[in-house]
């Protein structure tokens, strides 16, 4: 048992607002779970150890931060210093079509959506569910084409440990972009999730930054329910940290629906990175693309685990999952394991998962054109990473980012 | 412009070159023949500096400096440039973003500025036409599906942009017909400019009908056994390499 999900409990108890029905039923669920262990198979590759008896303080309210600029993205940003909302919602200037709220004020779509597009089968959710008072509850209208991004901006701070939830719906035929977007790097606890409820012919363009590092630890998801037609884009980028672990799921929960999912991680000597996700076909004509390509450093170890359930009646489904790394030295791990489990009989579903090593013949024969080692080993080895990027539909993100993640390898290949 | 004396190299536990020397001056070409596991293709790898080609004795100046001390890279900016016998594939790097690379590299290692786009294109487009082969070649992956003579003209376009003081030629004829050899040693040809200096390596006499050596050296189990002209070549030809056997009391 985990001294950390004693207090967890605890602290449960002393939540009380208009969501505490919810939270009862998850609390509950709470309970009956074991603390993970190695033979607990969603936690097989990634030890809680460093969590178990993790105590931090909570959050101090009078934290303050500013979002990190991206040049010409013009985004609508919501800021969160520890888990508190940093922003002051009334003052923003929203889009039209565009509502958004506190998690703290009772609202419809809060309701509707609180834990009920993420399962309950997430642990760091469950304890979200119970902890997480602070949030936002952003409603886009039927109809609405909204062009200005609205980002979440995380900030974890050494030494406190924070819960944050954002609840998405998007109407019908209405259009948006979301930017989850979170970094720290000192010792401390974040858990983020995020819903999203994609109605009718909506569609979503969705990214998730996890720019963790060090020895921040930081658990979250994002969980996205698409209805008939609905379109998702998304984009998740991780550096791994202490401990980073994500669980995406995506449920087509109507006919039609498309998710493209595409997500690098970088990892740093040391870094630990465990993505999960999860795609539920289960209705008939859906798409997903799914790529996951990462770079991992000398005793980093990263987790792949990509599962595509294709339901019985999801009939026609194209489902297709992809997973290449990279690893730099011999001391680096990768733990990935594509799961396909379907129950249809006419589905096109491919998947494949890639380990290599750095090509020396090919790293020999740049040196004897004379492009100097560690240009080379960029243009060897970066290629793959900046294909997912330059993917990316929104130009603003993609140019700041590009030269974020080349630095970042280059570094990594000077510590090696 | 290069000298090697005495020169010994292995492989893991097994010394392949045992004591060889070569002179070569500006504007020189040098043929070097022999059987198969002579050293022929291992002296190219040692003069490149790669990894696993272990020196063990002996000495390489180029234009007075050690060789043999720097590094993989630097040999390339001093000017040394060797053409594969199989040169490697690099998917998701393309030809032009890896000469431009590469020209670019070089001529700063010489104090000269970097081309600008332009500049760049007009001198690949050139050199590409020079070895016929078609521009979209550019936009590929290095050597990424390329048959094994279009890689060949690849290296001798890598030749023509980077024009190095001393290019080595590692089997530039194996696998070719007569057309792609003749294209190959046009491009060749079209670089010997009494300065840059030339070691061609090859298992048979055929490219020499194309590419005129200076001098012939015959190299059998380490060392080179035997010099002389063009004439050399000839005889090799005529009598095949059995006679180094017997001439030494070793397999050839």
């Amino acid at each position: 048992m985990s001294q950390w999900l004693n207090h967890v409990l605890e602290r449960a108890s002393t939540v009380d607002d208009w969501l505490s029905p919810v939270r009862a039923q998850a609390l509950d669920t709470l309970k009956q779970q074991q603390w993970p262990t190695r033979r607990t198979e969603a936690w097989r590759y990634t030890s809680l150890h460093p969590v178990a008896d993790l105590e931090l303080k909570a959050a101090s309210v009078n934290a303050t931060a500013e979002a990190p600029l991206i040049e010409g993205l013009n985004s609508l940003d919501l800021v969160f210093v520890d888990g508190q909302l940093n922003t002051d919602i009334s003052q923003l200037k929203l889009p039209e079509g565009v509502t958004i709220s506190e998690l703290s004020a009772p609202s419809q779509t809060a309701e509707a959506l609180f834990a009920q597009v993420k399962p309950s089968r997430h642990l760091f959710g469950l304890v979200n569910d119970v902890l997480a008072q602070q949030g936002v509850v952003i409603d886009i209208a039927a109809g609405a084409k909204v062009e200005q991004p609205i980002r979440i901006v995380n900030f974890a701070s050494a030494g406190i440990e924070s819960h944050q939830r954002t609840l998405v719906r998007v109407g019908e035929n209405a259009q948006a972009t979301i930017i989850e977007h979170g970094s720290g790097s000192g010792n401390s606890l974040n858990t983020a999730f995020a819903e999203y409820d994609i109605a009718e012919k909506a569609r979503l363009e969705h990214y998730r930054f996890a720019l963790h590092e060090g020895e921040a630890i930081h658990i979250g998801g994002s969980h996205f329910k698409l209805h008939d037609h609905a379109k998702l884009n998304s984009t998740l980028i991780g550096y791994g940290s202490q401990l980073t672990r994500l669980d995406v799921d995506i449920e087509h929960a109507g006919e039609h629906a498309f998710a493209k999912f595409n997500n690098v991680y970088l990892l740093a000597p040391r870094q630990h990175f465990d993505l999960h996700s999860t795609i539920e076909h289960a209705s008939p004509n859906g798409t997903t693309e799914e790529n996951a390509r990462g770079i991992i450093g000398d005793r980093a170890k990263a987790v792949f685990n990509g599962r595509i359930h294709i339901h019985r009646h999801a009939q026609k489904t194209l489902a297709e999952l992809n997973n290449r790394n990279l690893l730099l030295t011999r001391g680096a791990q990768i733990n990935t394991k594509p799961e396909l489990e379907i129950y249809a009989d006419d589905v096109q579903c491919a998947h494949g998962a890639t380990v290599a090593e750095i090509d020396e013949d090919a790293l020999y024969y740049m040196l004897t054109r004379g492009i100097d080692k560690q240009q080379a080993l960029v243009m060897l080895n970066f290629g793959f990473v900046q294909e997912m990027v330059s993917q990316m539909p929104n130009k603003a993100l993609a140019d700041w980012l590009q030269p974020i993640l080349k630095t970042r390898f280059e570094s990594m290949m000077e510590q090696q | 412009m290069l000298s090697i004396n005495d020169l010994h190299a292995r492989v893991e536990d097994t010394t392949i070159l045992k004591g060889l020397d070569l002179e070569i001056k500006p504007g020189e070409v040098h043929a070097i023949m022999g059987p198969n596991g002579a050293g022929k293709s291992t002296l190219g790898y040692v003069l490149s500096g790669r990894d696993g080609y272990e020196v063990e004795s002996g000495s390489v100046e180029m234009n007075g400096k050690d060789l043999l001390d720097m590094e993989v890279e630097e040999r390339a900016q001093a000017g040394i440039f060797l053409a594969f016998q199989y040169p490697v594939e690099i998917p998701g790097v393309s030809n032009m973003e890896f000469m431009k690379e590469s020209v670019n590299a070089i001529r700063e290692a010489r104090g000269e500025n970097a081309l600008s786009s332009a500049e760049f294109l007009k001198k690949a487009k050139d050199a590409c036409k020079q070895v016929e082969l078609p521009l979209d070649f550019l936009k590929r992956g290095v050597n990424e599906g390329f048959s094994g003579g279009e890689k060949k003209r690849n290296e001798i376009m890598q030749l023509i942009m980077l024009e190095p003081k001393l290019a080595i030629l590692d089997e530039s004829d194996s696998g070719l017909d007569v057309d792609a050899l003749q294209v190959v040693a046009k491009g060749v040809n079209s670089q010997r400019d009494g300065e840059r200096s030339f070691i061609v390596v090859t298992h048979y006499q055929r490219l020499l009908d194309y590419i005129q050596p200076d001098y012939v050296h015959i190299i059998s189990n380490g060392k080179i056994v035997k010099s002389g002209g063009p004439e050399l070549a000839k005889e090799v030809e005529a009598s095949g390499y059995a006679w180094l056997a017997e001439a030494e009391g070793v397999d050839a």
